[in-house]
């Protein structure tokens, strides 16, 4: 088990360092760098080329891209638009997004795993084909459309919940915000763990287990569950790309003033260190989420700790 | 269960490529040679068996109508929509229907119907070409590498975890903000950019997996080149995983397209996307909400199309099933 | 008598129509008794067995006729939680591949244990102790540190034998092994069997052993039963068979053994395929492949003959058959 750990953690930094060499490229070769430093208007050629100066920017690039993880490392991300740190933008802003991501998270976990089971286990059923064309609806329809929908719905026409978020972001005012992100996420789920379930009770070991003479409900806890379990883990995991995604358009729906924010006024803004020092955060989370799970898998299946 | 590849298991476009790409290693492990003969004696294969099943699936024959028909009024739109999508008059701003715009006018006084049925054109147009790209480059990069293996297999590899590290929403947002021009290329571009690695992988597992069948070493016993293994031998078998992963991500791209476009990155005025439309109309949704949900709804239509019809497409190849 | 299934029918629905898997069987088997299942894939033979266990997938199968009675009682009468009481106490079953059988993340320690953990009470610490007690009875070394380990770390004999253990736990009456050594090398097949007997001998139970593979069979089995398309065509003490078999099928399956002083000659194969269960042929549903077949053959079914008191055969021309023997 601990060589698998070592193993994913080396297969980390590679990619961590592809991921952000990836974005510094995207970012300083495809675009201006220093557009939007100037207020509206571009910059005049000597304010331009004193700028560049300034940030480094008529070096080499692979010089720049290593000032700039060293920069990293040691926790300096640059200015913002409006002259804060970014790290301060960071530290005010992350916490928020964490709070709707556990929201959303708990929503898929919980609400898909459950959905799936009853489903998998009743297939063919009423239940089953009801909850099957509205996970497929509900995966047609992208986030955006959905949030929309129901910020209108919810929130302009009949009042339940705030339009828009406060600042303060509390966990209340975030559940439907937190279930408009997490919707897609859970139509997934729940028709993963259906399949999985399916599947899975035809094996031969489950079989067994009901040739043991044991009580249904320890032949599906004990045995389908946890076997049918593991390609759901992988997926959560996964998914949490897509969660980030998510959270950049729901922030943006509801005015939650989370990272997704920070992100989008950076972009109005043409502020690259904001956007490229939000990017190069989330893809370390990303990384970081990826390998949890990775090991989550190992703890799941025995199978894999032992190869 | 095999060991996951890397530590990044999916694409950042939520893991929907990934469930796709599970349902569709069912087809990976029994990819193999025609089938054996019938009791009539007719010789069968995977894909005349698929044929047959799909011309029966209801849920096939809707989401197929469905996409001819988004495909001709991409192609000729002027055919069911009047006037142009730009030419706007302000002092209709947010009405309701009246004659020749029964979805009535957005805020800046253009026809929604008109627009609406442009947006399709742009829909069609960049969910067909990226899924195109990506599936060549994609596709092509797969087969080389789980062909030859080795040191081709392991960059292939390691360059795959590195674009999946990056969410693809957030890619986006970071890529095409810095991007100037208004065509609809640069977004195709991005999307082929970082949606390659999903369908080079199942390509890869699939090629791994059928290049293990006897047919292909009796092939290289016989003497056949390289190409002529990879393409007349492993090729037709190794590609239906490809096909259904590729079906459902024409959905899913059009998805992106939208919500890239409805956060200012994708695509720009003049062009005509829902996505835009959404954005702009959701200000106002209160007095105008014909604006918003008519795009929105066509939106939903045409992504449930495609995604239902790989669904079909996947339920025909599917060997377990039959 | 310990088990006794009569006149058994199950059929299953499929998409091509209804398969009859099991068309009036009859067998019986008593305490320290062994009693052999012969037959081709798609006999019945599994069928049968999973019926007797009812473990049978009821939405597409149906068991549409006959009684098992074990111990006297009937079985398919009971309550679902009554037949629950019997699965792992007064019958159990091994199945035929261990890898699969066996649940790959629980380790075996935890599998076998939960038979005493569920059955009768005991702490896991107890349960655990009594699994390592089991793993050391079927000959497993190192029982005590293994019992933590996963079955993919075992090898496939040891794996079979750790299935032989969890059916024993409970020391149940019956034992059904459902081709326990197909997945096997020969090797290790004659090292499992050889358990198996000493197992049964030891602890006196009455034992199915269900196998397609009639070399196995002569060692450990006291009486054969022979299944072709879901009936019994012969039953016999096990020496009777193999010196005489009264049905034209079982002649067909000891000719097709080969042998070492037969050497030179040509292999014999049964010609033709066993019939699909949803078209079993009219009459004998042997006679499309049967050397002896006449015209009645295919129009009437064959009853089971009484070929003696311990015999039966389930073909219009038994005697014949039998009268036949330098064939």
């Amino acid at each position: 088990m601990g060589r698998y750990v070592l193993r994913r953690l080396l297969q980390m930094v590679p990619v961590f360092i592809g991921a952000t060499l990836l974005i510094f490229l995207m970012v300083n070769v495809m675009g201006d760098p220093i557009a939007g430093l100037c207020g509206e208007r571009s910059c005049d050629p000597a304010t331009a080329a004193q700028l560049k100066k300034d940030f480094g920017l008529d070096k080499p690039l692979w010089q720049q891209y290593l000032t700039y993880m060293g920069n990293v490392f040691t926790g300096d991300f640059g200015t913002a638009f409006n002259g804060q740190p970014v790290t301060e933008l960071m530290a005010a802003a992350f916490p928020v997004t964490i709070r709707l991501t556990i929201v959303a998270i708990l929503f898929e976990i919980v609400v898909g795993i459950v959905l799936g089971v009853v489903t998998g286990l009743r297939r063919g059923r009423p239940v089953d084909t009801s909850v099957l064309v509205v996970t497929l609806v509900v995966i047609a329809v992208p986030t955006f459309v959905t949030g929309l929908l129901l910020q209108l719905l919810l929130g302009v026409e009949w009042g339940w919940i705030k339009p828009s978020v406060s600042p303060a972001a509390t966990f209340d005012e975030l559940i439907v915000p937190g279930l408009v992100l997490a919707s897609v996420s859970l139509a997934y789920v729940t028709r993963l763990t259906r399949t999985s379930i399916a599947e899975n009770k035809r094996a031969d070991y489950v079989r067994t287990a009901v040739a043991k003479g044991l009580p249904r409900h320890r032949v599906i806890t004990r045995h389908l569950l946890r076997n049918s379990l593991i390609p759901v883990v992988t997926f959560i995991g996964a998914d949490i790309g897509a969660l980030m995604g998510g959270a950049i358009v729901t922030e943006r729906i509801f005015n939650i003033h989370g990272v997704g924010y920070q992100l989008y006024q950076g972009i109005l803004r043409q502020n690259t260190q904001t956007v490229v020092g939000f990017v190069t955060v989330l893809v370390l989370v990303f990384l970081v989420a990826n390998l949890l799970v990775d090991l989550l898998y190992a703890v799941l299946d025995p199978r894999i700790r032992y190869a | 269960m095999p060991e996951q590849d890397g530590a990044i298991a999916a694409t950042g476009m939520g893991g929907a490529m990934d469930l796709a790409a599970s349902e569709a290693t069912t087809l990976e492990r029994a990819s193999g040679g025609p089938g054996g003969a019938t009791d009539t004696g007719r010789p069968r294969s995977l894909w005349s068996d698929a044929w047959r099943d799909l011309r029966r699936n209801p849920v096939f024959l809707v989401s197929a109508l469905v996409i001819l028909f988004l495909v001709l009024i991409s192609l000729w739109p002027s055919a069911i929509a009047p006037g142009s999508p730009l030419s706007c008059d302000l002092a209709k701003a947010q009405d309701g229907p009246g004659p020749g715009a029964p979805f009535g006018y957005d805020g800046q006084g253009c026809n929604v119907y008109t627009r609406t049925v442009y947006g399709a054109r742009t829909s069609v147009t960049v969910g067909v070409c990226a899924t195109l790209g990506v599936a060549l480059l994609g596709s092509v990069l797969g087969a080389l590498a789980g062909f030859f293996g080795g040191v081709w297999d392991s960059v292939l590899s390691r360059g795959t975890d590195i674009f999946f590290a990056i969410p693809v929403v957030l890619g986006g947002l970071v890529l095409l903000s810095v991007v100037t021009s208004n065509t609809v290329w640069p977004v195709i571009g991005f999307m082929v950019l970082l949606g390659w690695p999903q369908i080079s992988r199942i390509a890869r597992g699939s090629v791994i997996t059928v290049q293990q069948n006897d047919y292909v070493q009796a092939a290289r016993a016989l003497g056949a080149s390289h190409s002529r293994i990879l393409l007349r031998h492993i090729a037709p078998n190794a590609v239906a995983p490809v096909i259904v992963v590729a079906t459902i991500a024409l959905g899913t791209y059009i998805a992106l397209e939208a919500t890239l476009s409805y956060l200012g990155v994708g695509l720009k005025p003049p062009s005509v996307s829902w996505g835009i439309d959404i954005s702009a109309a959701s200000p106002y949704v209160r007095n105008a909400p014909h604006a918003l949900l008519w795009p929105a709804g066509a939106l939903a239509v045409t992504v449930l199309a495609f995604i239902m019809l790989g669904d079909a497409v996947r339920d025909a190849l599917d060997p377990k099933l039959r | 008598m310990l088990l006794e299934v009569r006149d058994l029918h199950v059929e299953f629905r499929t998409r091509e129509g209804v398969a009859k898997a099991v068309n009036g069987v009859s067998y019986a088997v008593d305490a320290g008794e062994t009693l052999a299942v012969l037959g081709e894939s798609g006999s019945g033979k599994s069928v049968t067995a999973q019926a007797v266990m009812g473990i049978l997938d009821m939405p597409p199968g149906r068991i549409t006729g006959g009684e098992i009675l074990f111990r006297g009682q009937d079985v398919l009468r009971l309550k679902e939680e009554e037949r629950r009481g019997l699965r792992g106490t007064g019958m159990a079953m091994i199945f035929q591949d261990a890898l699969s059988a066996l649940n790959p993340v629980l380790c075996v320690g935890d599998q076998l244990g939960e038979m005493f953990v569920v059955h009768r009470g005991m702490s896991k610490k107890d349960a655990r102790a009594r699994a390592v007690e089991l793993m050391d009875r079927v000959r497993i070394p190192a029982a005590a540190q293994r019992v933590r380990d996963y079955p993919h770390q075992f090898s496939g004999g040891m794996r079979q034998r750790i299935m032989i253990a969890m059916a024993l736990a409970l020391e149940p009456a019956l034992i059904i092994a459902d081709e326990p050594t197909t997945a096997l090398d020969v090797t290790v097949q004659a090292q499992v069997m050889e358990l198996l007997a000493e197992l049964r001998r030891e602890y006196r139970m009455g034992l199915i052993l269900i196998t397609h593979d009639l070399g196995v069979v002569a060692d450990v089995a006291d009486r054969i039963a022979v299944m072709y398309a879901g009936r019994i065509v012969e039953s016999a003490p096990v020496y009777d068979i193999y010196k005489a078999p009264a049905h034209p099928y079982t002649r067909c399956l000891l000719d097709s053994i080969p042998r070492l002083d037969l050497k030179g000659r040509e292999l014999y194969a049964i010609k033709g395929l066993p019939p699909s269960l949803t078209h079993i042929p009219p009459g004998c549903a042997f006679h499309p492949r049967c050397p002896m077949a006449r015209d009645v053959c295919r129009t009437d079914v064959p009853p089971v003959h009484p070929v003696s008191e311990e015999r039966g055969s389930a073909c219009h021309f038994w005697r014949e058959c039998l009268d036949d023997r330098d064939h």
